[in-house]
């Protein structure tokens, strides 16, 4: 790399803040969003603020160190693969690749997410801040290291396998593989545990099968909207893998071990599906990271209404559901 | 005649693989530069990599005059690129992209000259870009090869997208911006272009360069066009024959 050369410094910046600020003002334009937004945000504050004011001392701060760490290893993460990004394909690769614009950029959104981190511990539990911002610069300092590793195939393509992993797991007959796993490998656990416990089991067995098969590519997704084709017509494609696992992993769990371990596996199999439809009509409104950004407040909202309102659950899904397929559905290609 | 982008036996690799192999071109300032090549041949591996985009694997790649084979950053900073159209920001309106990488709309404007028009950039500004067509995506994209005011522009199939008329205005707008001294050198599947306004080129074909487009050759193509597309047609089909 070479070093600065003269030109505008904090262009690089300017650039992705204006992004953020432009999609923050854009998605949350209207009162009811902007009310949604700041409900879940009250309420995740109150949740962590309640949570952990009920914990002792070095069991919060250690919970607060180990949270520091994994929001400065995504932070940093995010912004390393942000720079890939603009080195390869954004109108400002000069100074991307450039050595000291680089680590002016990375220092100057790091340390943006330092101090949302403080406010956040501050309200939270002030005195949880000598663990989450030590956790949150070795996070980061470690992602930094390790990015510039995994990263540095960027444009060089070395991404085959993962690829080629992606598309398979995709396919249906990947879904009844995994039903046929799920019940061998219940069976073979409930050796060794029984009621309760296997459910848990059970339930953790799902989720990482359903969140594997509704893997969502956000390249494809937008390559699919240029195409023209519709909202549910992407989210169809992409669920048949975890529709046959869920509708033969269910009925066999509830004949072979208990309608109770069956329910949990059909409510988790459908939260990966709700999962994975958000962040498909997202990424048909938003670029990547501000999707996922917006995911994961609804999905914040979404697990606070489970354990506060659970019977309202299917209605605010509805609802959050609607409100994206209502936006994605504005999203068209002209190629006039 | 003075060359400004000197490349010897630069190789480029991506996905592990060998795309570009030892290909050897020499651009002289004031000039239009034409890849042609069929799908995959390595056109846009081979510019991508002269703007910094990539790194070489190999070879010598001098630009006035100074070995650059190594240094990305300087490759990037020598040349204007425009990046590809889907890539840009739906967040962003025309006017905001074009003056974040290039300052104040005023200052940008002289440095597009013709292409302002040419473009119609002036109804682009206050557009979204995620409410653009693919066209005018392009558009924007084309305008921010030139808006930090690069004398040597790079762009990688700039008429894809665009309709007759923005095609030939663009192609008409470039070629009096060559005149002018400007240094163009552009990814082309179109062989018309490449006869009528291009003064030199190559074709590439599976990452090696097949045949050399002198200025002579390209005179006489712009002659008979039609022969000219024969000729090189038949030299895509054998060069990417098994």
């Amino acid at each position: 790399m070479a070093e600065e050369r003269p030109g505008p410094g904090a262009r690089l910046f300017r650039y992705d803040q204006r992004i953020a600020t432009n999609a923050a003002r854009s998605t949350f334009s209207a009162w009811h969003d902007r009310l949604i937004a700041a409900t879940v945000l009250l309420f995740a504050l109150a949740a962590a603020r309640s949570w952990l004011l009920d914990r002792a001392w070095p069991i919060a701060a250690w919970t607060a160190f180990g949270a520091g760490i994994m929001i400065g290893l995504t932070a940093s993460r995010q912004i390393a693969m942000r720079l890939a990004f603009h080195a390869f394909d954004g109108p400002l690769a000069a100074d991307a690749l450039c050595l000291a614009l680089r680590r002016r950029y990375l220092i100057a959104w790091c340390a943006i997410g330092l101090t949302l981190l403080a406010i956040f511990t501050v309200i939270v539990r002030p005195s949880l801040l000598i663990a989450s911002l030590p956790g949150y610069v070795i996070g980061a300092f470690v992602g930094h290291v390790t990015g510039n590793f995994s990263i540095a195939g960027v444009g060089g393509g070395k991404a085959g396998f993962g690829r080629m992993l992606r598309s398979w797991i995709q396919r249906p007959g990947a879904g009844i593989v995994a039903a046929a796993i799920l019940p061998l490998s219940l069976a073979f656990t409930a050796q060794y545990l029984r009621g309760d416990a296997l459910i848990v089991v059970a339930g953790i067995g799902t989720a990482l099968s359903g969140l594997a098969l509704t893997i969502v590519d956000d390249s494809s997704v937008r390559f699919q909207t240029i195409a023209g084709q519709g909202a549910w017509r992407i989210i169809g494609r992409q669920a048949r893998g975890a529709m046959l696992f869920v509708g033969i992993a269910a009925p066999v769990c509830a004949f072979v071990f208990a309608p109770a371990l069956a329910a949990v596996v059909a409510a988790t199999s459908i939260a990966t599906l709700l999962l994975m439809a958000m962040r498909t009509l997202a990424y048909r409104i938003h670029g990547k990271s501000f999707a996922d950004f917006i995911v994961s407040i609804l999905t914040g909202l979404l697990i606070l209404t489970a354990f506060s309102m659970p019977i309202v659950l299917p209605f605010v899904g509805i609802a959050i559901l609607w409100q994206l397929q209502r936006r994605s559905a504005a999203r068209t290609w002209l190629l006039a | 005649m003075n060359p400004i982008i000197d490349l010897i036996a630069v190789s480029i690799e991506r996905t592990g693989e060998r795309v570009v192999r030892h290909v050897d071109l020499t651009v002289i300032d004031g000039s239009w530069f034409g890849l042609i090549g069929a799908n995959g041949s390595g056109k846009t591996s081979l510019l991508r990599a002269l703007a910094g985009r990539l790194p070489f694997a190999s070879g010598s790649c001098r630009i006035d005059g100074v070995e650059m084979i190594a240094d990305r950053p300087a490759r990037a900073t020598h040349f204007g690129f425009s990046p590809p159209a889907d890539t840009l920001p739906d967040a962003l309106r025309g006017r905001e992209v074009l003056e974040l990488v290039g300052g104040d709309i005023e200052t940008i404007w002289p440095r597009l000259g013709p292409l302002r028009e040419a473009l119609g950039l002036d109804a682009l500004l206050d557009r979204w870009i995620g409410d653009c067509s693919a066209g005018m995506r392009q558009r924007i994209t084309i305008a921010l090869a030139f808006a930090q005011g690069h004398t040597r522009v790079i762009l990688d199939e700039p008429f894809n997208w665009l309709d007759p008329v923005a095609a030939f205005d663009l192609r008409q707008a470039l070629r009096g911006m060559v005149d002018n001294g400007l240094t163009l050198m552009t990814a082309l599947h179109d062989l018309g272009t490449l006869a009528v306004a291009c003064d030199a080129g190559i074709m590439l074909a599976g990452g090696n360069v097949a045949m050399e487009l002198d200025s002579r050759l390209l005179e006489t193509a712009a002659k008979d066009p039609q022969a000219f597309e024969r000729q090189t047609i038949d030299q895509l089909r054998a060069a990417s024959a098994p």
